[in-house]
């Protein structure tokens, strides 16, 4: 009994890393294809460690309270904010990365970000709508509006099969956009406009759900999400596998809607900056990131990808946005403390019901 | 009771290595969080610094606000509800399952025991998306219900993302912990005191209340403290299929710690509901040790 | 003569029932056609296959059980002695050291444990994380050997003490085997606990660290498609084998009596 004890511990001790080179990559799940990874490792001769976060704030926390130990982090641009602001990043070296060229300017020179001193841009998404065709053309909703989500003279026809997301940034933002504000309006009276949209609408939402409505989406249990637009897209693919007779399309509101951009950007402590920055030149090349598009239908903000872009994912607009889409795309930018207690009291009432 | 020497030494012996332990991996690790409910929250994450400019930047705001802004305490309720409902269902399906392993012969027993805890062994997540199959608007469950419903001229009712749901999977994932401490104490349970109570006259009824159920109190009482305790601070489900009202305080704890990056309140949400949850079941185990005599084994003070 | 009521085993046969139908889908669907967990498309044994390449699944499972056998290990001897430190000694402060961490909610607990580790400077990993686990399964464990000694006759351990045995052999040979059915129950919670959890594991582990919970959550915005059934499948397969086996070698661990 002693023996196997012994044995246990030793064996949880001795499990550290190998001496192998090792870059370590804390990213969102399936955010990187497996082939691109598999060719990294045998260009740079090392090996690629990969951990998890399925949200922006669990890596923020993780990192908040000191964690350490990672390469390249992965966070949408408000978390880029926030991490620069906390003094969490490190600069990155512009010589190793010949390939940022291929970025479309409109993607660089950020306000979050200015000169990409931190950040590199590697994939994006819009919050939109996502709707079973067939369901939602026989009651004759319409699908280019916020109003389908918010309106209960719409969301009676489809009461308990709508689904929101449950981000109080992405709901605000939606409310707002539809109420004729920006995004990122911070002022409280629209935010009050704004909840009191929110609460009328309620009684007709399925959930607050940000895990398991693609999956509901796709069976058919719920007509109508608010979501993200790669979600959507594996949704569709997830639909046709499975031969149902509808298809899920994305609904592109007129009001505008959320861009988020994911950027790589590594770790003050990162082990390897190295081989960080050989990872970033790497995913910059067209090549490579056009596999990630292509796999579960990411924008894609680098101009020399678009080539290797499957043509069905180039001409989808919930994907690869017109000049009118773009120009009321935005994307969010991080609050300051008080701001997030004002809304967090007001989600919090909106949650509890008052 | 007397009290040798080797008797106290026995004492610090076996209450030192857990104690040393807590003290060291919860107590310490709990006080810097109890210490930052007193701090501002750093503006982009976790936690301004304590000592700024000289000065220690201690406060109550976050005390403040807690009692200040009222919804904090009505979910808070709310989820004291939940969980009270959780463990009264959790005691009503884990008794008989309990008494009927207890009972069992011993080579059955272990077995039936394993077959009892086997299936929280596989990943929570899945065994939720279980419920969300059977449970579904499309699934037989949904569609009995509302036909049943429909019969009396009621609209459908979601059985999906809805509280209903909730608790089902609360009961659902609590369960063992109910199973298993009921089980520990009604193993030990003497057959012959019940023969002979059956043949002093008493019925079926009468054995079990008066004789099995006081007996078997410390179990319940263990089994009680950890479903409650555990299910006040639940979150991952009403995440997962509760529905728009469903949102329960280890929700609104989860939030100050990621969306609104405000640690110092998360700390005092966490902090009360501990305190509260640590006066409760000191209360019922008040409670109980009081209605049942001066002994605390559960022996019925009337024989 | 035994009773065998009817009204008790068709309550429990319910109670089995409630635990089981979900699970029987958990494993029926590990055989679907379908990359989503939502409905019945067809047969395939694609996911076993997928999941016997899939190293990293294989690795989290891994890493899951080993941190999963330490933590049920430590946990059941540290609670043991607690729960018996609480009924005999009546130690109020190992009580509510014992109780908080089952009540302090989660990610606090996570949270706080990752700072203090970083404070160490003790390195993340396998190590950081079973050292969490064990830190709130000490008190599961505890309430029920606690519970399992309530009415607990001391006279025995007297007479055992009276005839001249040393505390650790009246522990040993009268204590014991009468609380082992609470400590077995503990063991086994202790075990549920740590392979399952998430919220403190996600703190504490290290940048390369992987188990189960972490590896299957990160899947929830994408799909958690039915490798996860097919892995949990195969880790309950694996435990109840290799309890089956330890009751073998030590059949009197088991027992009652």
């Amino acid at each position: 009994m002693k023996r196997l004890a012994l044995l246990l511990a030793s064996l949880l001790v001795a499990i550290p890393a190998a001496a192998k080179d090792q870059l370590h990559l804390y990213n969102w799940n399936n955010y990187i294809a497996p082939e691109t990874v598999k060719r990294f490792e045998d260009f740079c001769k090392c090996e690629v460690v990969q951990t998890y976060y399925s949200d922006n704030e669990e890596l923020l926390a993780k990192l908040a309270a000191g964690a350490k130990g990672y390469d390249i982090l992965v966070p949408t641009s408000n978390a880029v904010q926030a991490l620069i602001k906390g003094g969490q990043l490190k600069p990155i070296d512009k010589a190793p990365l010949p390939n940022l060229k291929n970025i479309d300017p409109a993607y660089l020179n950020t306000a979050f970000d200015p000169g990409n001193k931190y950040s590199v841009p590697y994939a994006m998404s819009l919050t939109v709508i996502g709707y079973n065709d067939r369901k939602i053309k026989e009651l004759g909703l319409p699908t280019d509006t916020w109003a389908v989500v918010f309106e209960p003279k719409y969301l009676e026809k489809i009461k308990g099969r709508v689904t929101v997301l449950d981000s109080s940034s992405e709901l605000f933002a939606a409310a707002l956009k539809y109420l004729g504000y920006s995004a990122n309006d911070v002022d409280e009276a629209h935010w009050k406009q704004a909840a009191d949209l929110i609460k009328k609408a309620k009684p007709y939402w399925a959930a607050f759900n940000a895990s398991s409505y693609i999956k509901e989406l796709t069976v058919g249990n719920i007509w109508l999400v608010h979501g993200y637009s790669n979600d959507i897209f594996q949704a569709n693919l997830d639909a046709e596998a499975a031969k149902r007779p509808f298809h899920i399309v994305h609904g592109l509101p007129k009001e505008g809607a959320v861009l988020a951009v994911d950027n790589m950007v590594i770790h003050k402590d990162a082990p390897r900056p190295d081989l960080a920055h050989k990872f970033m030149n790497f995913m910059l090349e067209g090549k490579n990131s056009a596999e990630l598009t292509n796999l579960i239908g990411s924008g894609n903000p680098n101009m020399d990808a678009l080539q290797y872009i499957k043509p069905e994912i180039r001409k989808n607009p919930a994907i690869f946005p017109d000049k009118a889409m773009a120009s009321k795309l935005e994307q969010l930018k991080d609050l300051t403390t008080a701001q997030r207690r004002v809304r967090n009291r007001m989600w919090t009432e909106i949650k509890a019901g008052r | 009771m007397s009290s040798r020497p080797s008797e106290r030494f026995g004492k610090w012996l076996v209450s030192a290595p857990p104690l040393v332990y807590l003290l060291f991996f919860f107590a310490i690790p709990t006080l810097i969080m109890v210490l930052a409910s007193f701090r501002t929250p750093g503006e982009f994450g976790g936690l301004s610094p304590l000592i700024e400019d000289g000065k220690l930047d201690l406060n109550l705001d976050s005390y403040i606000r807690f009692f200040t802004e009222s919804v904090y305490a009505q979910i808070f309720i709310k989820s004291v509800w939940y969980a009270l409902l959780t463990t009264l269902f959790c005691l009503l399906l884990a008794y008989p399952l309990a008494a009927l392993i207890a009972r069992s012969p011993k080579k059955y027993r272990d077995l039936l025991l394993l077959l009892v805890i086997l299936p929280f062994w596989s990943n929570f997540l899945i065994r939720i998306y279980a419920w969300m199959i059977i449970l579904g608007p499309n699934a037989a469950m949904a569609r009995a219900v509302n036909s049943v419903l429909a019969r009396f001229g009621h609209e459908p009712v979601p059985l999906l993302f809805s509280s209903f749901a909730v608790l089902v999977c609360l009961v659902y994932v609590h369960l063992p912990f109910m199973v298993l401490p009921l089980y520990a104490n009604l193993e030990k349970h003497d057959q012959a005191l019940l023969d002979a109570a059956q043949d002093l006259g008493a019925n079926k009824w009468q054995r079990f209340w008066r004789i099995t159920f006081p007996l078997s109190l410390p179990g319940v009482y263990a089994g009680a403290a950890l479903v409650f305790i555990p299910a006040l601070g639940i979150f991952a489900i009403p995440d997962l299929l509760g529905g728009p009202e469903d949102s329960l305080i280890g929700n609104v704890i989860k939030q100050q710690f990621l969306e609104t990056r405000d640690w110092p309140f998360g700390s005092v949400l966490s902090i009360v509901l501990t305190v509260a949850a640590l006066l409760l079941a000191g209360l019922a185990a008040w409670a109980g040790r009081s209605q049942l005599g001066t002994r605390s084994s559960g022996v019925p003070s009337r024989a | 003569m035994r009773r065998r009521p009817v009204a008790l085993w068709a309550a429990a046969a319910a109670g089995y029932a409630f635990l089981y139908v979900p699970l029987i889908i958990v494993v029926v669907y590990s055989f679907n056609n379908s990359r989503l967990n939502a409905e019945w498309v067809g047969f395939t044994l694609d996911w076993y296959d997928k999941l016997f390449h899939n190293q990293e699944m294989l690795a989290a499972a891994g890493n899951s059980l080993i941190i999963a056998l330490v933590t049920s290990l430590v946990s059941t001897v540290l609670g043991t002695m607690a729960g018996v430190a609480m009924y005999r000694h009546k130690m109020r402060l190992l009580s509510v050291l014992v109780l908080a961490p089952i009540a302090i909610p989660e990610i606090l607990m996570g949270v706080s444990l990752l700072i203090f580790f970083v404070l160490l400077n003790f390195t993340l990993g396998l190590a950081s994380v079973a050292l969490a686990h064990i830190a709130f399964c000490i008190g599961f464990v505890a309430i029920v050997v606690r519970a399992r000694l309530a009415g607990m006759d001391e006279s025995l351990t007297e007479a055992a003490r009276d005839c001249g045995a040393t505390p650790w052999e009246a522990f040993r040979h009268v204590t014991l085997p009468l609380i082992m059915p609470g400590v077995i129950a503990g063991a086994l919670m202790a075990f549920t606990l740590s392979i399952d959890d998430f919220v403190i594991t996600f703190f504490t582990a290290g940048a390369g660290t992987v188990t189960l919970p972490l590896q299957i959550y990160s899947m929830i915005k994408i799909a958690v498609t039915p490798e996860v059934n097919a892995v949990s499948t195969l880790l309950m397969l694996l435990t109840l084998a290799l309890i089956v086996v330890a009751s073998r070698f030590t059949p009197s661990l088991l027992r009652s009596d």
